[in-house]
């Protein structure tokens, strides 16, 4: 597998080395920032208690589109599976979610 | 620690022992044998076979478990195993024959099949297929281990809180079933992952996704299943493990936890996981009724249509399992009729399978004995469980005996049926032997009746009042010739699974003909190969021209099929010990945390699995490859 992938995409990986591998390197610092702020907020009173679950997705929603767009490529061709598996996950998530919540 | 040194210095005794002393050539000694060959390998039908021979240990003792659950019950009043030590057999029966039996056996047909099915040399992380063997072992260790140190969990296999909590269940029991689970899950999830990214890339030229046979169907989705159903597991195991260990209050209601939070996340992972268990045997059956009707499958894009289905809707009917829980009219009305929706889809395979055989050319093979009798065995379990989603009915017939004979109608008429089917269909692929035709008849009739005679008649017990669970009963109400009956057909079943045990020793070490190609005049890629199959299963990746891959070659009259590529060298890749270290790490670490008060162990064992993560992460390994005239010889020696 890793063998055919180096094969099929060398000039990909050779035009977008350095560009590729300081957006991988970005992407990590800010995540690990955001986690870091997450357990900061809540183990400290910084903010106001009622903006901290607001606050807490808010981080983790941008946690979900680094996730995706840098490190598992959603941006280039060829992932309808991921969508298609995404999508679903998301809809199991919410409904098993709200289910919980409502009842 | 000292328990470990001496364990580590006891299995480096038995290694030199065995292998003859230790001196100079002792590790290139332990690096030729089969132990070891057995123990890195990353090969997918080893790996298949090891799940399949794990998932018969755990099978027969569960079964055994069962004999005894069933002996105490035979008259009323009996006082054979008594309150704790009856807790303990009936959880770990559940929690045995669900993860540690059902899984594996399926996840090993699975990893021996679907590559060949598809027309794959291997899965797609060959690595991560031992990894996730190894920690379904460790896990499954370290929850049968409980019964030596500390008592077995006792607290049903749904574990409900509060009942699982500190208060009610002292002792380290529970905390065996949610650090083994925890495990064992991990290692399920790493194979559903490594299945589904198999069946999406490592498709042969012309399989497109509606010519995969149905087991490799049934398999797709029930890995998507596992992809999404785990996780609900994973979580609840990891709060329940914070409330045991460490004192968080998640399911402590005097605390300001929830019970019920419990119950959801327990059973949005289980209800998926009864379908993880019965879509691989739906789609076992179908193979094997198509290819003993010698007729294409009836209707195979309804039947993929309805796997899909099945498994959607599977996420949406949780709450039928809670619906005496009080959550209120409304949401069990939804979830009631999401339960029945299933109903369709299940119908039509039901009816699919029939239309296969209508006109068939049927052969009444011991395979295809298993799977006609699963047909009506099933359709009685998918009724009752229909009656039983009615809301006000289920609040008659919850926690009563009637349960018990549904799912037990579903589990072992669906999915062991289906598992002794695929054995038979699929043991000359797996070992290059075949399984005694005779016995194999004896072992389904033995088997089917003693089942039948077992759980028929536990549906009146329900009806007539007996709660599941409890662990005797009152005499002059009714229910000992019933429980009678039920305990005399456990013989039928324990003879069926000695003739089984009987005929796997006979096909592996006393039969010595090899298995032909192709016995059963197949319909799929996996009979075009040699029995067992090479390493590398295709010597070049076959070209797929339709469904039934094999079946259509044949109709145009070939022998063989079309190759998709010419005859080249071949990259293989190398075996690894590093999934049995993780996994032994992980085993330290689990057993470290359930020993409580300190931890050093369990970190320990945590740091063993980092350092083994660091060594894979660095290292530089490209494999190695197999060269045309090696399988040229190869190629020689079969004909």
């Amino acid at each position: 597998m890793t063998e055919e992938q180096q094969n099929s995409s060398p000039q990909q990986e050779e035009s977008h080395k350095p560009d590729s591998t300081m957006k991988h390197i970005v992407s990590f610092a800010a995540m690990i920032v955001l986690t870091v702020a997450a357990f900061y907020i809540v183990m400290e009173d910084v903010v106001e208690p009622n903006m901290i679950l607001p606050l807490l997705l808010f981080f983790a929603s941008i946690q979900v589109v680094l996730q995706l767009f840098t490190f598992m490529h959603l941006n280039q061709k060829g992932t309808a599976y991921y969508t298609i598996f995404i999508f679903t996950g998301v809809i199991i998530a919410v409904v098993s979610a709200v289910g919980i919540i409502l009842m | 620690m000292g328990t470990l040194t001496i364990m580590v210095v006891v299995a480096l005794f038995l290694a030199a022992i065995v292998l003859g002393g230790y001196n100079k050539n002792f590790l290139e000694r332990v690096k030729g044998s089969t132990v070891w060959d057995w123990m890195t390998t990353v090969d997918h039908k080893k790996i298949g076979i090891m799940y399949f021979m794990s998932g018969i240990v755990f099978f027969l003792i569960g079964g055994l478990e069962a004999i005894l659950i069933r002996l105490q019950l035979m008259v009323p009043a009996n006082d054979l195993f008594v309150g704790d030590i009856y807790n303990q057999i009936l959880t770990m029966h559940g929690t045995t024959m669900i993860f540690l039996a059902a899984m594996p056996l399926l996840f090993g047909l699975m990893n021996v099949i679907v590559p060949l099915q598809i027309g794959a040399r291997d899965v797609a992380f060959p690595f991560l297929n031992s990894l996730g063997f190894w920690f379904f072992t460790a896990g499954g260790i370290i929850l049968n281990l409980s019964w030596f140190f500390g008592g077995a969990p006792d607290a049903g296999w749904t574990s409900y809180v509060s009942l699982a909590l500190n208060e009610y269940s002292p002792g380290p029991g529970v905390d065996y079933y949610v650090l083994g689970l925890q495990i064992s899950g991990i290692g399920s999830l790493i194979s559903g992952i490594n299945f589904l990214a198999t069946i999406i890339n490592m498709r042969t030229p012309g399989m497109t996704l509606l010519r995969m046979p149905l087991f490799t169907w049934t398999t797709f989705v029930a890995s998507a299943l596992l992809l999404f159903a785990m996780p609900a597991l994973t979580v609840g195991l990891l709060l329940l493990m914070f409330d045991r260990l460490f004192g968080a209050n998640f399911f402590d209601y005097t605390m300001g936890g929830s019970s019920v939070l419990w119950e959801h996340l327990f059973w949005i992972f289980g209800h998926p996981e009864v379908y993880i268990v019965i879509l691989p045997a739906f789609g076992i059956l179908s193979e094997i009724i198509s290819t003993f009707s010698k007729k294409r499958l009836f209707g195979y894009t309804s039947m993929v249509f309805a796997t899909v289905l099945i498994g959607f809707l599977g996420f949406m009917v949780w709450v039928h399992h809670m619906f005496t829980v009080g959550l209120g009219p409304v949401s069990n009305s939804i979830f009631a009729v999401a339960t029945m929706a299933i109903g369709v889809p299940t119908g039509i395979k039901v009816f699919n399978w029939l239309f296969t055989m209508w006109g068939g050319e049927i052969r009444f093979t011991t395979a295809m004995l298993w799977a006609v009798g699963f047909i009506p065995t099933f359709v009685v379990g998918g009724m009752t469980g229909v009656m039983l989603a009615v809301p006000p009915a289920d609040f008659q017939y919850h926690d009563s005996y009637f349960v018990v004979a549904h799912f037990h109608y579903v589990l072992v008429g669906g999915t062991v049926f289906g598992i002794f089917a695929a054995a038979f269909y699929w043991w000359p692929k797996m070992f290059g032997k075949m399984l005694h035709e005779g016995l194999g008849k004896f072992q389904f009739w033995t088997f089917f009746i003693g089942f039948h005679l077992t759980f028929f008649p536990q549906h009146f017990l329900g009806l007539f009042g007996m709660p599941r669970r409890v662990f005797t009963y009152q005499a002059n109400v009714g229910l000992e010739s019933i429980n009678m009956l039920s305990t005399i057909g456990v013989i039928g079943m324990t003879l069926g699974t000695l003739a089984f045990g009987i005929n796997i020793y006979r096909s592996l070490f006393i039969d010595k003909t090899k298995a032909p190609a192709d016995p059963w005049n197949g319909r799929t890629l996996e009979w075009a190969i040699s029995s067992p199959p090479p390493e590398y299963n295709f010597a070049q990746l076959p070209l797929v021209r339709g469904y039934d891959a094999l079946w259509v070659e044949k109709e145009a009259g070939k022998k063989e099929l079309t190759p998709a590529e010419p005859l080249g060298s071949i990259h293989m890749p190398s075996s690894s010990y590093l999934p049995l270290v993780m996994a032994i790490g992980v085993f330290i670490s689990g057993m470290g945390f359930i020993a409580r008060g300190d931890y050093s162990m369990g970190i320990f064992g945590l740091i063993i699995l980092g350092i083994a993560m660091f060594m894979r992460s660095f290292e530089v390994d490209h494999g190695y490859h197999i060269e045309p005239e090696e399988i040229e010889k190869d190629k020689g020696v079969d004909a």
